[in-house]
């Protein structure tokens, strides 16, 4: 019997040491940069996709006529080398570079530029289609010239060709997915088997799993791109995500949680990249509901709330008081947008003016999410302190969007990253007052700055322009069309050995400047 | 009945229950709120975007339309096509299936690794310290959440001590064990106290019986005794056991594959469900009821191998 017991405690000793040592996975090939990420992509057709994880992959695999250069302020050259614009503003040529070529090694010309922008604006179910509606025609005089003309002047324009959506793709590639898969779903395969004239290019995806790029050495900056692929590995637990950059599996890893930023700085095998972003954290309040519908009590709920309480509780101080919707940073963002400092005592005699008591708020979090739930604890605690009720509605996320969307909500956590380095998109979104967004689904409308945001559009001149994203951002801050909440840096961690690993503030991963030393 | 007909017969029973699943798992994830395609698209896609992208999916008929419809195609062996990654959903369980068989096959190998030899010591030395402290192990091991102790493993293993991956599946058949030996640990401390506490009390069962008391009075050598008269009888309780926690054990690595990353079922599940992407849903919940009528049926065919008496 003890024998026998030995035995099998010996074999499973001696399995388990032998499972520990020469097994051990080989070392991944040099220079594949590997990045653990919470989200598994869900396409690479860059038109019928919204999500982050989709995007931050085909920003290092597409190439656009413009991109947004490194530092997130402008656009600057890509597949188009230089281009003009006419004076009225409503004709833009592009002169494309010599020789361009997509990864499959086939030709890139005028015309698949001429395509792609064409099926962003017309295919049926492209996401950003509304984005390009302005544009009115594209000609090809030759192969190395792309002329768009559009329908009104538009300041925009340019920063929207810089979003990931307007991706030169090779139209017999997708015209060839379409013919394989006639029907329906042909559009669908090319978004599991893409083509693009970017750094990297898909060489596997197994889907909940991993997937990996290889460099594209048709790239027509290949010079700059030092790594030889990268593996975006999907591992969506916290604490295993961080555990895998500590145990080296890794050399990366995106979004990691608040609470562990200064642990992770503290150590010597790891850097923490805390980049700007253009995320703004928010609570809508519903302007149909009433008293919200009154501005007084708006402001009372501003007032109420400290604000720098809850950046020094959920972001640990990585964060910082949002004073406007437009991201800090970002494309004409005043710094000296007026706010509402903590005052109870203002809050409780706005209520009173407004004559409004025993309030009772329904107040919509995301189930599942600790920082939600932080943030419902002390704005339920802080507003108790003016005498307003808040009732926390935990739903889970697909539900919150659609009560959002329906308007079944007093107040909810949201938040924003903008998608374009232009004020433009989110102006429009979210202060405009249009009848699909209601100003993000608040109700908000004002006829003075929704005549500005009209403005804005077509104003061409920059200085002007600025002057009047400013009023906006004022106006609607004086409004309390929302209440900011605050601003938040991307959050990254890579090891030691990772040269130049930077997301820029749309969410680019700069991967073409990224080394293994 | 006579055995060789009810190994014919029994599969075909599984067609009603898996319907009878199929239309239940249906019901329930069309009544979750939200829709999938406002959750991949999310609040800044136009309503009439929306709208194109749900009629392509088929998701603006009624539930009952798109029942019928699941089945049409269920009966031409197609299972549609997942809403999140676009791809056929056959094609995307069939990649997650292997890691998922490996693990639950792993962790049951290794439960019962753990729990014949403590079982047979702790029944063979009732009383004495031995037997206390794996007593004490089944109660500890069957009070840890699995996602609390897949952690501690992590660190201690994998970060600590360096000896396993932290995640992932591997390559080939020896990298799939050493990646997942702390995921089927953890399912095995989770799984082994049931066996040991119920092998150990038809242990002592048996070896108090009287055709045990009888060999022994015989003079057969104790080792023989143990092999011939007192294993095969106790493990007849204990391997039914098993396979009615085979569906349990489904459930368990849904929570183990989300904390190891392992790219199986389960964490596909999660993400189907978060998503809404309910052919997906719908199609791994009846590759998961499959599994534990087939394993059931597998029990009762090895039950009868251990002891012929048994008919089916």
């Amino acid at each position: 019997m003890r024998k026998t017991l030995g035995r099998v405690i010996g074999a499973l000793a001696v399995t388990m040491a032998l499972l520990g040592g020469p097994w051990e996975q080989p070392a991944a090939a040099q220079g594949v940069l590997k990045i653990a990420r919470h989200q598994d992509s869900t396409t690479l057709d860059p038109i019928f996709t919204i999500q982050n994880a989709d995007i931050w992959v085909m920003n290092n695999m597409n190439g656009l006529l413009v991109r947004v250069n490194r530092e997130g302020t402008d656009v600057e050259p890509d597949l188009a080398e230089r281009w003009e614009i006419s004076p009225d503003g409503t004709t833009y040529t592009f002169h494309l570079r010599e020789g361009l070529k997509f990864s499959d090694g086939s030709p890139l010309t005028a015309r698949d530029a001429k395509f792609s922008l064409e099926r962003l604006r017309d295919q049926e179910g492209s996401v950003m289609a509304s984005m390009f509606s302005v544009i009115k025609s594209i000609e090809t005089p030759d192969d190395g010239t792309v002329v768009i003309t559009l329908n009104q002047p538009s300041a925009p324009f340019l920063a929207s060709l810089a979003m990931f959506s307007a991706a030169v793709l090779p139209e017999k590639a997708l015209a060839a997915a379409d013919n394989a898969n006639a029907g329906e779903t042909g559009d669908l395969e090319f978004g599991n088997n893409p083509v693009g004239a970017g750094a990297f290019m898909l060489e596997e995806w197994r889907r909940g799993e991993v997937l990996r790029l290889k460099k594209n050495p048709n790239y027509w900056e290949a010079d700059r791109v030092k790594l030889d692929g990268v593996e975006w590995q999907f591992i969506p637990n916290d604490n295993t995500r961080v555990l895998k950059l500590q145990a080296g599996e890794v050399d990366a890893i995106v979004f990691i949680p608040f609470n562990r930023v200064t642990e992770l700085q503290g150590n010597p095998d790891l850097q923490v990249h805390l980049d700007p972003s253009s995320r703004e954290d928010h609570i809508l309040i519903n302007h149909d509901h009433e008293p919200l519908g009154d501005v007084r009590v708006r402001h009372a709920l501003y007032h109420a709330i400290d604000r720098q309480a809850i950046v020094d509780a959920v972001t640990f101080g990585h964060g910082k008081v949002a004073n406007s919707f437009v991201p800090a940073g970002a494309m004409f963002y005043n710094p000296d947008n007026p706010d509402y400092p903590y005052d109870l005592e203002k809050a409780k005699a706005l209520l009173k003016e407004a004559g409004v008591e025993g309030l009772s708020l329904r107040f919509l979090l995301t189930a599942g999410d600790s920082v939600h739930d932080q943030i419902g604890v002390i704005v339920k605690d802080q507003l108790a302190k003016v005498g307003i009720d808040v009732e926390l509605v935990k739903q889970e996320e697909g539900q919150q969007w659609e009560s959002t969307v329906a308007g079944e909500y007093d107040i909810s956590v949201n938040y924003w990253t903008n998608d374009i380095i232009d004020p433009d998109q989110k102006a429009t979104f979210s202060v405009y007052g249009d009848d699909e967004n209601r100003s993000y689904y608040t109700g908000y409308k004002n006829p003075e700055v929704a005549k500005l945001v009209e403005q804005g559009r077509v104003e061409l001149d920059r200085a002007k322009r600025e002057d009047i994203y400013r009023q906006i951002q004022e106006i609607a801050k004086r409004d309390a069309h929302w209440i900011d909440l605050y601003y938040s840096p991307f959050r990254n961690a890579s090891r030691k050995n990772v040269q130049n690993f930077y997301q820029n503030p749309m969410g680019r991963f700069m991967l073409e400047d990224t080394s293994l030393q | 009945m006579d055995r060789f007909k009810f190994v014919l017969t029994r599969p075909i029973q599984l067609i009603p229950v898996l319907l009878g699943v199929s239309v239940i798992s249906f019901v329930l994830v069309h009544s979750i709120p939200g829709d999938p395609v406002r959750i991949l698209l999310g609040t800044r896609a136009t309503a009439e975007v929306i709208a194109k992208v749900r009629a392509q999916y088929g998701l603006d008929e009624p539930i009952w339309v798109q029942y019928l419809l699941f089945l049409k195609n269920l009966a031409q062996g197609e299972f549609g096509r997942s809403i999140i990654y676009k791809t056929p959903v056959l094609d995307l369980v069939g990649t997650r299936i292997s890691p998922t068989v490996f693990l639950l096959v792993y962790g049951v190998l290794l439960s019962v690794a753990i729990a014949l030899p403590l079982a047979v010591v702790s029944a063979a030395r009732r009383g004495s310290w031995a037997d206390h402290a794996i007593r004490l192990y089944s109660t500890v091991g069957l009070g840890l959440p699995t996602f609390w102790l897949g952690i501690v493993l992590l660190i201690v293993f994998s970060l600590r001590l360096g000896l396993f991956p932290v995640s992932g599946w591997g390559q080939g058949f020896l990298g799939h064990l050493h990646h997942l030996f702390l995921p089927a640990l953890s399912i095995a401390i989770a799984l082994s106290p049931i066996l040991i506490r119920n092998l150990r009390a038809s242990l002592i069962a048996e070896m108090d019986s009287d055709h045990v008391i009888a060999a022994r009075s015989r003079g057969v050598p104790q080792a023989r005794i143990f092999a011939r008269h007192v294993l095969p009888h106790a493990l007849i309780p204990t391997v039914t056991l098993l396979g009615v926690n085979i569906g349990w054990l489904i459930g368990g690595t849904v929570v183990v594959e989300q904390v190891f990353s392992v790219p199986g079922l389960g964490s596909l599940m999660v993400s189907s469900i978060f998503a809404r992407d309910y052919l997906v849903i719908q199609a791994i919940t009846l590759a998961f009821a499959a599994a534990v009528i087939m394993t059931n049926f597998l029990v009762d065919i090895a039950i009868v191998a251990l002891d012929p008496r048994i008919a089916l």
